[in-house]
Formats: C-alpha cells, sequence, structure tokens
C-alpha cells in the first residue's frame, strides 16, 4: 500500500516556468545604500525613508530567530538582491493594454488570466511580479466605491496620511528579524482601504510571483477596514523552479476599526524545492490583524509550497466582543519543513476566537503547528477553541504540535484538542474496494480531513484549493 | 572541585550551590559522578525567560540566599503530615536520616552510605544513568551534591509485602540548607513494587531548598506503582524530578499531587526503552495565595507498541500560578504507540494564572495520539444547582472543585494515600474558602 501512496507523492510543479523579461536587478548586498536606493527609485517620501532607515538599524542589532522546528542552511543576507523590476515597468502602463505581454503571459500560465478576471470572475487583482506591482485591474469600479486598492508605493504618495497612520501600527519595525528586514526593504504590496459602511463590491485579489534569480521578496500588505465595513482578500504565491533557495519575507497588517470585518485567504504555491530538498522558497512571513470593537478578521490559508514555511497570522482582539478566526491547512511533501500556526491575544472583553489547523505531512517532510492563545486579565468572558488535526502519509515524516495556553483571567473558557492519525489501511482499502484507485482515495481523504477549512474560503480559491492539494499530493500514496 | 566553582562568577547562583558540595563527606566510590555532575552544573547556561523550558518559571527565588549544607545534627520535628501506612518506612528531616521515626529495615531497601559491595556496584551502574539532564537542569546539581540517598532494589520476580514510604520532612534552620535527596530503584525482570514518596515541612516558616530526583529503573515486565505527593510549607523552595526507564513490557503507573510554593517545579521524564511498556500518570496541582507551581512531563516513545495515558488537573486560586507543560515525543522506529494526554485547569480568581502547552512531536506514521486542554472557571449552572439544593455558595464551590479532582482521587489504589488525601483536600478546600458557614 505505502508504495503506491509514495509512487504518487511525486508530482512535479507546474508553476516552475521562468519569464524570460529583462529585468532591471540592484546587485547584492545590503546596506544603508541598499535601502536609500529602493526608498528613491520609488521617490518616497523623507519620513518614510526614516522609516525604512531605522527598521533597518534595528535589523542590524538583531539575530535570526531559531526557536521554530525547522532547519536550513542559514540565508546569507549579503548575497540576496533587494530589488527587482521587470524593465519594461520603467514607464508604468496606464491600463492592461500596455502591461508587456510577456508578463501577462506567465500570469495566464499560472491560471490568473487578468483578462478574463476582469470580465469573468469580477476579482479585483493586484500581480505583484518580484518586486513591483504590475497592474491593478477593475481599478474604476472600486472607485467608484470608494474602495482604494493600490500598489503601496503609489498609495505612498496619493494617500500619505492613510499610510504614515497605518504602516507599522500592527507589526511594528522591531517587531522580529524578518519584519524588521522587511520594513527596511520593502519594495511593493497591495494598499487597500474601505471606508466607513462600505461592502467592498467585489472581492480582491494579489498575486505574487518571484521571478528573478537570487533576488528576495519583500512586498508590503497593507489593509485598512473602516467602521462598518467589509472586505474579502485573496493572496496568492508562485515562483520558478530554481536550485538556489530565494527568500521571501512578507509582513501584511490588517486593521478593522470598529464594526468592520476583514476575510483573508491565501493560497501559497511557492516553489517547494525539488525531491531532495534542493532549492524552493524560504517563506518567513509575519502577518498581523488588529480588531477594534466588534470587529472580526478571519484567515483562512493553503499552504502547500515553499521549502521553509515560518509563518504565524495574528489577532490582536484589542476591541470589546471582537471575533479573530484562523483556517489552515498546511501540507509539506519532499523535504518540505512548515512550522505555523497563530498567535491570538485577547484583550478586550467578550472576544472569541477559533482555530482549526489541519497538517499533514507526506514523504520526509516535518509540519508543525504553533500557536499562542493568551488571555489578558482584562479579558473578561474571552472564549478560545482550538482544533489542530494531523495526518501522516507515510512513515518517513514528522508532525509536531507546540501549543502554547496563557490564560489570566478566570472566566475565560479555552479549549485546545488535537489529534494525530495516519490514512489508515482500512480506510484506503474500503476506497478502493468500491472502485476508487489509490490515488483518488487518498486524495478523497485528505480533502474530508480539510473539508472544515476549506469551506471558509471564497468559492474559486476552493476549487483551486483542492486540485493544489491533489497535485501536491500526486507521488504521496503507497 | 573547588576550581571548578572558581571559574564561575562568585556571586552566581550556580556557584553558591556547588559550594556546598565542599562541605560534604563523601564516599570515593562517588566522586566519579559528582564530578561529572559539578562539570556539566557550571557549564550550563543560567536559564532566563528565553530558555523554553523555563520560560514561565523564574528562577528568582533561589538568588539572594545563602544556602549551607545541612548540618548533621538533628533539628526536631512533629510528624503531624506523615502518612499513617503500614510500611517500610524511611525517614529523612533536612536530608538527614532519622532512625527513631523510621520503621526497621528491610533488605531491599538501604542507605547508599550502608551499601555492600554488590550493591555498590548495583548503584554505579544505574545511578545518573536513568535520569538524563538535558531537559532537567537540576539532575546535574543533584549529581554535583550526592552524597547519601535510598537505594530500593526488588530481585526478579519478586514482589515485596509491603509499600516502601520515603518521607522527607523539612525543618527552618537558622542558615537556609539545601537538601539533595535522591533515590534509586532498581526492578529486577517481572518485580513489583508500591512506592510512596512524601515531601512535607512542619508549618513554621521554610527557608531551605530541596532539589530532589528519582530514578527509576523497571526491568522487563515489572510493575511499579508510584506514589509522589509534595505538601510542604509554601516558602519551601523546591525543584523535582523523576526519571523512569521503562524496559519490555514494563508497567508505570504514577500519580503526583503537590502544591505550590516560592518556588515548586516538578519534572517528569519518562523513556519507553522496549516494546511493550505502558506508562500512566495522574497528576494534581493546587497553588493558592502567591504560590507558583511547574509540572514538565516529557515521554519518550523511543520503542514500538508502547501505550502512554497522562491526566493533569489543577485548581488555581487567588494571585497564584500554574505551568503545564506535556511533552509526547514518539521516534520514528515507535510505531504502533497509543498516546493521550488531557490537561484540565480551574481558575478560580480573577488574578490566577496558567500556562499550558500540551507538545506533540510525532515522527511515525502509524500512531494514534491525542492531547486536549482546557481551562475554565467552575459551572455557574453548576453551582446554581447545588445552591437551589439548599448548599451555601461556599459548600457548592467546594464541593464542585472537589469533584473536579475527584476522579484521578478515586483512581489512587493504595487506600492509605487516598484517605489521606481525601483528608487533607477537604481541609484545604474549606479553609481556602474564609467564612464558612453551616448549611441553614
Amino acid at each position: 500500500m505505502s508504495e503506491q501512496v509514495e509512487s504518487l507523492i511525486r508530482k512535479d510543479y507546474s508553476a516552475g516556468f521562468h519569464t524570460q523579461i529583462e529585468s532591471d536587478t540592484l546587485r547584492p548586498g545590503l546596506d544603508e545604500e541598499v535601502v536609500r536606493f529602493i526608498s528613491a527609485k520609488k521617490e518616497e517620501p523623507e519620513w518614510l525613508l526614516e522609516w525604512r532607515l531605522k527598521a533597518f538599524r534595528a535589523w542590524q542589532e538583531m539575530e535570526e530567530p531559531t526557536w521554530a522546528h525547522v532547519s536550513y542552511p542559514l540565508v546569507d543576507f549579503q548575497a540576496l538582491s533587494y530589488y527587482s523590476a521587470p524593465r519594461s515597468m520603467a514607464n508604468k502602463p496606464k491600463s492592461l493594454d500596455e502591461v508587456d505581454p510577456e508578463l501577462l503571459a506567465t500570469y495566464a500560465k499560472l491560471g490568473i488570466p487578468l483578462h478574463e478576471q476582469e470580465a469573468l470572475a469580477g476579482v479585483a487583482v493586484d500581480a505583484v511580479f518580484d518586486s513591483v506591482s504590475v497592474v491593478t485591474t477593475y481599478r474604476a469600479k472600486l472607485e467608484e466605491a470608494g474602495v482604494i486598492f493600490c500598489p503601496i508605493s503609489e498609495a505612498v504618495h496619493r494617500f500619505p496620511e492613510l499610510v504614515k497612520k497605518y504602516l507599522g501600527s500592527v507589526v511594528p519595525q522591531k517587531d522580529n528579524f524578518y519584519a524588521a528586514l522587511n520594513s527596511a526593504v520593502f519594495s511593493d504590496g497591495s494598499f487597500v482601504y474601505i471606508p466607513k459602511e462600505v461592502r467592498c463590491p467585489m472581492e480582491l485579489s494579489t498575486y505574487f510571483r518571484i521571478n528573478e534569480v537570487k533576488t528576495g521578496q519583500f512586498e508590503r500588505t497593507l489593509i485598512v477596514a473602516d467602521e462598518g465595513s467589509h472586505v474579502s482578500y485573496l493572496e496568492g504565491c508562485t515562483a520558478p523552479m530554481r536550485d538556489e533557495n530565494q527568500l521571501h519575507a512578507a509582513v501584511v497588517e490588517l486593521v478593522a476599526l470598529d464594526d468592520a470585518q476583514i476575510k483573508y485567504s491565501t493560497v501559497q504555491n511557492w516553489y517547494p524545492g525539488d525531491k531532495e530538498g534542493k532549492g524552493g522558497i524560504y517563506n518567513f512571513v509575519t502577518k498581523r490583524g488588529l480588531c477594534h470593537r466588534n470587529a472580526r478578521i478571519s484567515w483562512t490559508q493553503v499552504e502547500t509550497g515553499s521549502a521553509i514555511t515560518w509563518k504565524y497570522p495574528s489577532c490582536i482582539l484589542k476591541g470589546d466582543n471582537s471575533v479573530g478566526e484562523f483556517y489552515s491547512v498546511a501540507l509539506t511533501n519532499n523535504l518540505q519543513q512548515a512550522d505555523t500556526g497563530t498567535k491570538m491575544i485577547h484583550i478586550g472583553k467578550n472576544t472569541r476566537s477559533t482555530i482549526v489547523a489541519k497538517g499533514i505531512s507526506a514523504g520526509r517532510s516535518q509540519s508543525a503547528y504553533r500557536g499562542l492563545v493568551r488571555i489578558n486579565a482584562g479579558a473578561e468572558g474571552a472564549r478560545n477553541y482550538t482544533q489542530c488535526d494531523s495526518l501522516l502519509i507515510g512513515d518517513r515524516c514528522g508532525a509536531h504540535t507546540f501549543p502554547y495556553i496563557e490564560s489570566r483571567n478566570a472566566s475565560a473558557v479555552i479549549e485546545h484538542e488535537a489529534t494525530t492519525s495516519k490514512v489508515s489501511d482500512d480506510q484506503l482499502f474500503l476506497c478502493q474496494q468500491r472502485g476508487l484507485d489509490a490515488e483518488k482515495a487518498v486524495s478523497m481523504i485528505v480533502n474530508g480531513f480539510c473539508r472544515e477549512v476549506f469551506k471558509e474560503l471564497p468559492m474559486e480559491f476552493a476549487v483551486e484549493a483542492g486540485k493544489l492539494l491533489e497535485v501536491s499530493l500526486e507521488g504521496s500514496v503507497g | 572541585m573547588s576550581e571548578l566553582i572558581n571559574e564561575l562568577p562568585p556571586a552566581s547562583v550556580q556557584a553558591q550551590l556547588l559550594q556546598v558540595a565542599e562541605a560534604q563527606s563523601v564516599p570515593a566510590w562517588m566522586s566519579s559522578l559528582r564530578l561529572a555532575g559539578a562539570r556539566e552544573w557550571r557549564a550550563a547556561a543560567w536559564p532566563d525567560r528565553r530558555t523554553e523550558l523555563w520560560k514561565y518559571t523564574p528562577l528568582a527565588a533561589l538568588r539572594n540566599r545563602q544556602f549551607q549544607h545541612a548540618s548533621l545534627s538533628q533539628p526536631a520535628w512533629s510528624a503531624t503530615q506523615a502518612l499513617n501506612v503500614d510500611a517500610i518506612r524511611l525517614v529523612f528531616v533536612n536530608g538527614v536520616f532519622d532512625a527513631s521515626a523510621s520503621s526497621p529495615g528491610h533488605a531491599a531497601v538501604v542507605r547508599f552510605s550502608d551499601a555492600d559491595a554488590q550493591q555498590q556496584a548495583l548503584i554505579a551502574r544505574h545511578l545518573g544513568h536513568v535520569a538524563t539532564t538535558t531537559r532537567h537542569l537540576f539532575a546535574s546539581l543533584s549529581n554535583a551534591l550526592v552524597a547519601d540517598g535510598v537505594l530500593v532494589h526488588v530481585a526478579p520476580d519478586t514482589a515485596l509485602d509491603k509499600p516502601v514510604h520515603i518521607v522527607h520532612v523539612a525543618v527552618p534552620q537558622a542558615e537556609p540548607v539545601v537538601v539533595s535527596p535522591r533515590l534509586l530503584v532498581v526492578l529486577e525482570a517481572q518485580a513489583e513494587l508500591e512506592l510512596i514518596e512524601q515531601f512535607v515541612s512542619d508549618t513554621q516558616e521554610q527557608n531551605g531548598f530541596v532539589n530532589s530526583l528519582t530514578e527509576i529503573h523497571c526491568g522487563a515486565g515489572a510493575q511499579l506503582r508510584h506514589y509522589r505527593i509534595n505538601l510542604e510549607q509554601e516558602h519551601m523552595l523546591h525543584v523535582g524530578g523523576v526519571h523512569v526507564d521503562l524496559w519490555r513490557d514494563a508497567h508505570y503507573r504514577g500519580f503526583t499531587l503537590a502544591e505550590g510554593s516560592a518556588l515548586k517545579r516538578i519534572d517528569y521524564q519518562i523513556n519507553h526503552q522496549a516494546a511493550g511498556a505502558s506508562a500512566a500518570l495522574d497528576g494534581i496541582y493546587l497553588p493558592r495565595n502567591r504560590q507558583l507551581l511547574d509540572y514538565h512531563t516529557n515521554v519518550e516513545h523511543k520503542a514500538p507498541h508502547c501505550t502512554t495515558s497522562e491526566t493533569f488537573r489543577g485548581i488555581v486560586a487567588d494571585d497564584a500560578r500554574a505551568v503545564f507543560n506535556g511533552r509526547i515525543h514518539i521516534h520514528p522506529q515507535a510505531q504502533k504507540t497509543l498516546a493521550e494526554l488531557n490537561n484540565r485547569t480551574l481558575l478560580t480568581s480573577d488574578r490566577a494564572q496558567i500556562d499550558t502547552k500540551p507538545e506533540l512531536e510525532i515522527y511515525a506514521d502509524d500512531v494514534k495520539c491525542a492531547h486536549g486542554a482546557t481551562v475554565s472557571q467552575l459551572d455557574p449552572t453548576a453551582q446554581f444547582y447545588l445552591r437551589s439544593r439548599g448548599l451555601s455558595a461556599i459548600q457548592a464551590r467546594s464541593m464542585l472543585s472537589f469533584g473536579f479532582i475527584n476522579e484521578l482521587l478515586q483512581a489512587i489504589e493504595q487506600p492509605a494515600v487516598r484517605e489521606h488525601l481525601h483528608a487533607h483536600l477537604q481541609g484545604l478546600f474549606a479553609e481556602a474558602l474564609p467564612g464558612t458557614v453551616t448549611n441553614p
């Protein structure tokens, strides 16, 4: 049985093509000059340069965190290039028609034909290629509703007060090693602002892609939902196949003001490296949301890619009655390693949080759930429910759970449960006996295992996530 | 040993505690273990908030006290708290053997200082070998300060007709003392033993530090029932460790109960060394006032077909803090493992705190593992129900608190232990709720 599983896990990375585009790439290395260069390139105001430099100086004092359950050769931060832009972007396109057709073809290969999306899905997409934002679709319609959705580099010029007020308000520059690095060198990313009492008319989406060799991608996303507003945001990522490891250190900040709701969904499919663990993306991401009164932030993530994942989307439940949710499927195969989970910090009264984390380990991979639920003394009546389940496929992988629970208030109720098991031979046998082949059977079992999370995803994403899981698992059944 | 101490900054707690070794008189055959321990203790980085294993438990209480070696004069004490059970009993007062309070000896139970050549060889073979210092820093201090201790050795296919009862009494001395109780249990194949370890103090305000270490070797098919009751006065500092090696089909059944103190940390390290071993561990932690109580358990599944079941319940009152960390580590070869861990905590005051972390680390696929943790307060509907039946609010709370841990108390097989704890806890819950009113 397990040989069949094995043979199924093996499957190639379908987003692993490289696009031949001329690009301007900065020399490798990181010093103040580089930070100044990036800032100058983007014609940033003085305060932002200072902000970056402050982060850079803090970063120089910091050490790479080593507490995560992952092992990898240390990143040589001086060997990376911190800025790369497709050359044709030098004179920015005004509309899709002016965008380099090669670039657009890249996105089409990835399954997000921008034109089509614009027409059919009604999803507004901001595509980020290496370090710059390529194009933002559907802008006119959004502006009609008063929604701002643009590259952050543009927002700095057009909406400086908003950016200045909220940038770094949830993830400060010195928050952690990678956040500090990102703050110093972030190149682009998306900025979203939903005005008061507005329900964003469509789903917003960003697509990230690392194309250039030996570059890091450091995008920064800032979403501000003003009082009573609602937005759903999708994020997808891919990278070409490379033998070297590439670094991705992003920061995502969400601010949900009173009564606002933000739903943030991620399908992460960075290149995971080959079967021998060569190459692949190091995904060191800081994501955090701040909930004001009655606000709700919901993180949904499907993590299938990256050689190393280090990611803890968190909610700070500051306002009374605010709600934080975290739904996650993390799949690791071959030699991938994932240390992912969430933090729920309950500060306000009657705050609630739900965590559902599903880990699937196959091949020789290691996946870990690491979570923190903290109830502060003032969080009267706080409630948390955590469920994390692990599924093991093959006998050389590992699945780990490290939940931290810190309660400072007697009226809080916290529940945590975790289970670990494997796809049992009985289940497989039953499915096969009904005429499914082993691969289908495993895929079906895994899909069932992840159901609770998939149902939280927007429809288009749910379909994609299911497929992605199937592809990532190919060759893992036997 | 003095040159080892000199390399540390003289003010450090490490140097201070190691200094105690100078004052001890020790048989020569122990010196290699002592030296190795001292070396390790000296080299270890002193834990702080960033040390994962000590994240929630500050060791500040150890500082600012100049600990001495316990003097040999017999301090007076009253045995009010000692358990009344028909047993082979050894009583130590501040680490010094009290022959008058102990019951007549038994061939299976011997102090290190009385061991014959054969027993010395046995001690040398096992002492310091079951305990590992990687996750239990203070085991190296215990090694460095080992001078006397107790060996319980049960021959193959033998069961002792009485339980072995070891009582450690703490009494305050003019200068604070450090005591290192050491217990080595060697059960040969198919041997059976019931063991009760009890840590008590008189009611005076204590100033000492106990660093206890128990090592248990369960040979093939051996069975051990082990009770460890930790009820010292709240100013007593206690860092304790129990290390268990389980060999083929061995069975360990453990029960532990503790109240908190200024610093109380207890580590359980259970190693499934060979196939078919099983371990069940129940624990109750009851810190109150401004106490701190920290339980760390770690189960290593190194062989296939082993089972673990662990249940910890705690009630944290007043300004107390409790820490629980339960780790289960399944090695790649440990297929067909069944492991379960359950931790439930009640907070009965708004200032009470709990930090709990049940950990699973799994490297084998054909296993069934689960853990669960809950934190809550007493169920208001249950309280209402009891009050509607005519109980006072205080009685209702006391009854529900008792009910929360009663399941574990009822499972205690030794009646003397069960009754003793039952009475003690009833007193505790009544006392914890001041102004108890009688039923109208």
